[in-house]
Protein backbone atom coordinates (compact mmCIF):
# COMPACT_ATOMS: atom_id res chain seq x y z
CA UNK A 1 0.00 0.00 0.00
CA UNK A 2 2.91 2.20 1.09
CA UNK A 3 4.24 1.83 -2.72
CA UNK A 4 1.21 2.69 -4.41
CA UNK A 5 0.87 5.59 -2.15
CA UNK A 6 4.34 6.39 -3.44
CA UNK A 7 3.36 6.26 -7.17
CA UNK A 8 0.58 8.57 -6.67
CA UNK A 9 3.08 11.34 -4.87
CA UNK A 10 5.74 10.91 -7.42
CA UNK A 11 2.63 11.16 -10.13
CA UNK A 12 1.95 14.62 -8.25
CA UNK A 13 5.18 15.73 -8.58
CA UNK A 14 5.40 15.15 -12.26
CA UNK A 15 1.92 16.46 -12.99
CA UNK A 16 2.85 19.34 -11.40
CA UNK A 17 6.51 19.57 -13.48
CA UNK A 18 4.64 19.05 -16.56
CA UNK A 19 1.91 21.57 -15.85
CA UNK A 20 4.58 24.41 -15.87
CA UNK A 21 5.96 23.87 -19.12
CA UNK A 22 4.66 25.53 -22.43
CA UNK A 23 2.49 22.88 -24.53
CA UNK A 24 1.62 24.23 -27.69
CA UNK A 25 -1.93 24.89 -27.61
CA UNK A 26 -4.20 22.71 -29.91
CA UNK A 27 -6.37 23.77 -32.56
CA UNK A 28 -10.02 24.47 -32.51
CA UNK A 29 -10.46 21.58 -35.11
CA UNK A 30 -9.10 19.01 -32.61
CA UNK A 31 -11.86 19.51 -30.25
CA UNK A 32 -11.32 22.03 -27.67
CA UNK A 33 -14.05 22.99 -25.55
CA UNK B 1 3.30 -4.24 -14.86
CA UNK B 2 3.42 -0.53 -13.63
CA UNK B 3 6.49 1.19 -14.74
CA UNK B 4 5.58 0.33 -18.53
CA UNK B 5 1.97 1.68 -17.96
CA UNK B 6 3.63 5.16 -17.11
CA UNK B 7 6.47 5.30 -19.80
CA UNK B 8 3.40 4.22 -22.09
CA UNK B 9 1.80 7.15 -21.09
CA UNK B 10 4.52 9.76 -21.46
CA UNK B 11 5.13 8.54 -24.88
CA UNK B 12 0.98 9.20 -25.22
CA UNK B 13 1.53 12.73 -24.17
CA UNK B 14 4.31 13.75 -26.05
CA UNK B 15 2.08 13.71 -29.09
CA UNK B 16 -0.92 14.65 -27.58
CA UNK B 17 0.38 17.73 -26.08
CA UNK B 18 -3.30 18.93 -24.95
CA UNK B 19 -3.78 16.20 -22.26
CA UNK B 20 -2.24 16.93 -18.77
CA UNK B 21 0.56 14.36 -17.89
CA UNK B 22 -0.88 13.43 -14.61
CA UNK B 23 -4.45 12.28 -16.30
CA UNK B 24 -2.89 10.88 -18.65
CA UNK B 25 -0.32 8.78 -15.85
CA UNK B 26 -3.90 8.14 -13.59
CA UNK B 27 -5.64 6.98 -16.77
CA UNK B 28 -2.59 4.47 -17.72
CA UNK B 29 -3.51 2.67 -14.03
CA UNK B 30 -6.84 3.35 -13.87
CA UNK B 31 -7.70 -0.02 -13.69
CA UNK B 32 -5.70 -0.32 -11.18
CA UNK B 33 -6.87 2.47 -9.06
CA UNK B 34 -10.45 0.91 -9.53
CA UNK B 35 -8.51 -2.84 -8.44
CA UNK B 36 -7.66 -1.40 -5.24
CA UNK B 37 -10.67 -1.13 -2.71
CA UNK B 38 -11.74 -4.28 -4.50
CA UNK B 39 -8.86 -5.97 -3.57
CA UNK B 40 -9.16 -4.62 0.04
CA UNK B 41 -12.38 -5.84 0.07
CA UNK B 42 -11.56 -9.52 -0.75
CA UNK B 43 -13.64 -9.07 -4.08
CA UNK B 44 -10.51 -9.25 -6.42
CA UNK B 45 -8.05 -11.40 -5.26
CA UNK B 46 -4.25 -12.84 -6.16
CA UNK B 47 -2.73 -16.14 -5.42
CA UNK B 48 0.81 -16.45 -5.21
CA UNK B 49 2.40 -19.00 -7.96
CA UNK B 50 5.78 -18.45 -7.72
CA UNK B 51 8.37 -16.89 -5.03
CA UNK B 52 7.04 -15.60 -1.93
CA UNK B 53 3.77 -13.38 -1.99
CA UNK B 54 4.16 -10.23 -3.39
CA UNK B 55 7.34 -10.87 -5.57
CA UNK B 56 7.24 -9.11 -9.58
CA UNK B 57 4.94 -11.32 -11.59
CA UNK B 58 4.74 -14.12 -9.45
CA UNK B 59 0.95 -14.34 -8.96
CA UNK B 60 -2.18 -15.04 -10.67
CA UNK B 61 -4.76 -12.01 -10.50
CA UNK B 62 -8.18 -12.60 -10.22
CA UNK B 63 -9.19 -9.05 -10.84
CA UNK B 64 -12.66 -10.21 -12.62
CA UNK B 65 -14.60 -7.04 -12.57
CA UNK B 66 -11.56 -4.09 -13.32
CA UNK B 67 -9.42 -6.22 -15.61
CA UNK B 68 -12.25 -8.46 -17.72
CA UNK B 69 -12.24 -7.62 -21.09
CA UNK B 70 -16.18 -5.50 -20.86
CA UNK B 71 -15.22 -4.36 -17.44
CA UNK B 72 -12.08 -2.71 -18.78
CA UNK B 73 -13.87 -1.34 -21.23
CA UNK B 74 -16.85 -0.18 -19.53
CA UNK B 75 -13.79 1.54 -16.75
CA UNK B 76 -12.27 3.19 -20.05
CA UNK B 77 -15.69 4.58 -21.18
CA UNK B 78 -16.70 5.90 -17.96
CA UNK B 79 -12.96 7.49 -17.22
CA UNK B 80 -12.98 8.58 -20.89
CA UNK B 81 -16.63 10.42 -20.87
CA UNK B 82 -15.20 12.23 -17.12
CA UNK B 83 -11.80 13.65 -19.34
CA UNK B 84 -14.63 14.67 -22.31
CA UNK B 85 -16.32 16.90 -19.99
CA UNK B 86 -13.05 18.69 -18.12
CA UNK B 87 -10.57 18.87 -21.31
CA UNK B 88 -12.57 18.38 -24.41
CA UNK B 89 -13.52 15.51 -26.96
CA UNK B 90 -10.03 14.41 -28.37
CA UNK B 91 -8.55 14.54 -24.54
CA UNK B 92 -11.23 12.43 -23.97
CA UNK B 93 -10.74 9.96 -26.61
CA UNK B 94 -7.18 9.76 -25.67
CA UNK B 95 -7.43 9.45 -22.18
CA UNK B 96 -10.00 6.64 -22.74
CA UNK B 97 -7.94 4.84 -25.15
CA UNK B 98 -5.09 5.20 -22.54
CA UNK B 99 -7.11 3.45 -20.02
CA UNK B 100 -7.96 0.50 -22.30
CA UNK B 101 -4.02 0.06 -23.29
CA UNK B 102 -3.65 -1.10 -19.66
CA UNK B 103 -5.90 -3.92 -20.11
CA UNK B 104 -3.92 -4.85 -23.37
CA UNK B 105 -0.29 -4.34 -21.87
CA UNK B 106 -1.50 -6.38 -19.31
CA UNK B 107 -2.48 -8.96 -21.36
CA UNK B 108 0.68 -9.43 -22.56
CA UNK B 109 2.19 -10.42 -19.03
CA UNK B 110 -0.92 -11.56 -17.01
CA UNK B 111 -0.80 -15.17 -16.77
CA UNK B 112 -4.46 -16.96 -18.32
CA UNK B 113 -6.32 -14.71 -15.41
CA UNK B 114 -8.28 -11.97 -16.99
CA UNK B 115 -11.53 -12.92 -17.86
CA UNK B 116 -13.75 -11.65 -20.81
CA UNK B 117 -17.03 -11.07 -18.68
CA UNK B 118 -17.13 -8.98 -15.37
CA UNK B 119 -17.48 -11.62 -12.79
CA UNK B 120 -16.28 -14.27 -15.09
CA UNK B 121 -19.67 -14.52 -16.47
CA UNK B 122 -20.32 -17.91 -18.12
CA UNK B 123 -16.89 -19.19 -17.50
CA UNK B 124 -15.37 -18.35 -20.67
CA UNK B 125 -11.42 -19.02 -21.59
CA UNK B 126 -9.52 -16.33 -19.20
CA UNK B 127 -7.27 -14.41 -21.26
CA UNK B 128 -3.28 -13.38 -20.33
CA UNK B 129 -0.34 -14.51 -22.70
CA UNK B 130 1.87 -15.11 -19.61
CA UNK B 131 5.34 -13.35 -20.02
CA UNK B 132 5.69 -12.92 -16.02
CA UNK B 133 6.70 -16.63 -16.19
CA UNK B 134 10.34 -15.13 -17.62
CA UNK B 135 10.31 -12.14 -15.26
CA UNK B 136 13.65 -11.02 -16.98
CA UNK B 137 12.33 -10.47 -20.20
CA UNK B 138 8.83 -9.03 -19.01
CA UNK B 139 11.37 -6.32 -16.85
CA UNK B 140 12.90 -6.14 -19.95
CA UNK B 141 9.44 -4.92 -22.01
CA UNK B 142 8.34 -2.72 -19.39
CA UNK B 143 12.33 -1.11 -19.17
CA UNK B 144 12.15 -0.42 -22.86
CA UNK B 145 8.31 0.86 -22.45
CA UNK B 146 10.32 3.44 -19.86
CA UNK B 147 12.87 4.32 -21.67
CA UNK B 148 10.75 4.98 -25.19
CA UNK B 149 9.01 6.97 -22.99
CA UNK B 150 10.68 9.01 -21.67
CA UNK B 151 12.88 9.36 -23.94
CA UNK B 152 10.07 10.43 -26.66
CA UNK B 153 8.58 13.06 -23.74
CA UNK B 154 11.90 14.59 -23.07
CA UNK B 155 12.17 15.69 -26.45
CA UNK B 156 8.38 16.75 -26.89
CA UNK B 157 9.05 19.03 -23.65
CA UNK B 158 11.97 20.31 -25.00
CA UNK B 159 11.15 21.30 -28.40
CA UNK B 160 8.01 23.11 -27.19
CA UNK B 161 10.19 24.81 -24.98
CA UNK B 162 11.97 25.84 -27.47
CA UNK B 163 9.33 26.98 -29.72
CA UNK B 164 8.24 29.19 -26.38
CA UNK B 165 11.33 30.69 -26.65
CA UNK B 166 12.17 29.38 -23.19
CA UNK B 167 15.15 27.34 -21.89
CA UNK B 168 16.58 23.88 -21.79
CA UNK B 169 16.05 23.70 -17.33
CA UNK B 170 12.36 22.84 -17.41
CA UNK B 171 12.19 20.00 -19.84
CA UNK B 172 15.79 18.54 -18.54
CA UNK B 173 14.19 18.94 -14.83
CA UNK B 174 10.42 17.13 -16.21
CA UNK B 175 12.28 14.45 -18.84
CA UNK B 176 14.66 13.83 -16.04
CA UNK B 177 11.99 13.17 -13.38
CA UNK B 178 10.04 11.18 -15.70
CA UNK B 179 12.59 8.96 -16.76
CA UNK B 180 13.76 8.22 -13.00
CA UNK B 181 10.36 7.90 -12.22
CA UNK B 182 9.58 4.77 -14.13
CA UNK B 183 13.33 3.14 -13.57
CA UNK B 184 12.80 3.60 -9.43
CA UNK B 185 9.16 2.42 -10.02
CA UNK B 186 9.97 -0.37 -12.25
CA UNK B 187 13.05 -1.24 -9.18
CA UNK B 188 10.23 -1.61 -6.61
CA UNK B 189 8.15 -3.31 -8.47
CA UNK B 190 11.08 -5.87 -8.90
CA UNK B 191 12.74 -6.01 -5.76
CA UNK B 192 10.42 -5.32 -2.91
CA UNK B 193 7.01 -7.32 -1.54
CA UNK B 194 3.78 -4.64 -1.63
Amino acid sequence: MQFILGVFLFVAVLGGVDAFLPWPKPRQSEGVK
Amino acid sequence: MIAGHFGFAAAVKSRETAAPLWALMLATVWLDVVFVPLFLTHVETIKAVSGPPGAYGGGEIFADYTHSLVGAVALSVLLGLGALVLWGRRSGLVIGAVAFSHWLLDLVVHRADMPILPGDIGRLPRLGLGLWRWPSASAGLELLLVLIGAALYWRAAAKAAHAAGRGPLLPTVAGSLTLAFGVLVLALDLFSAR
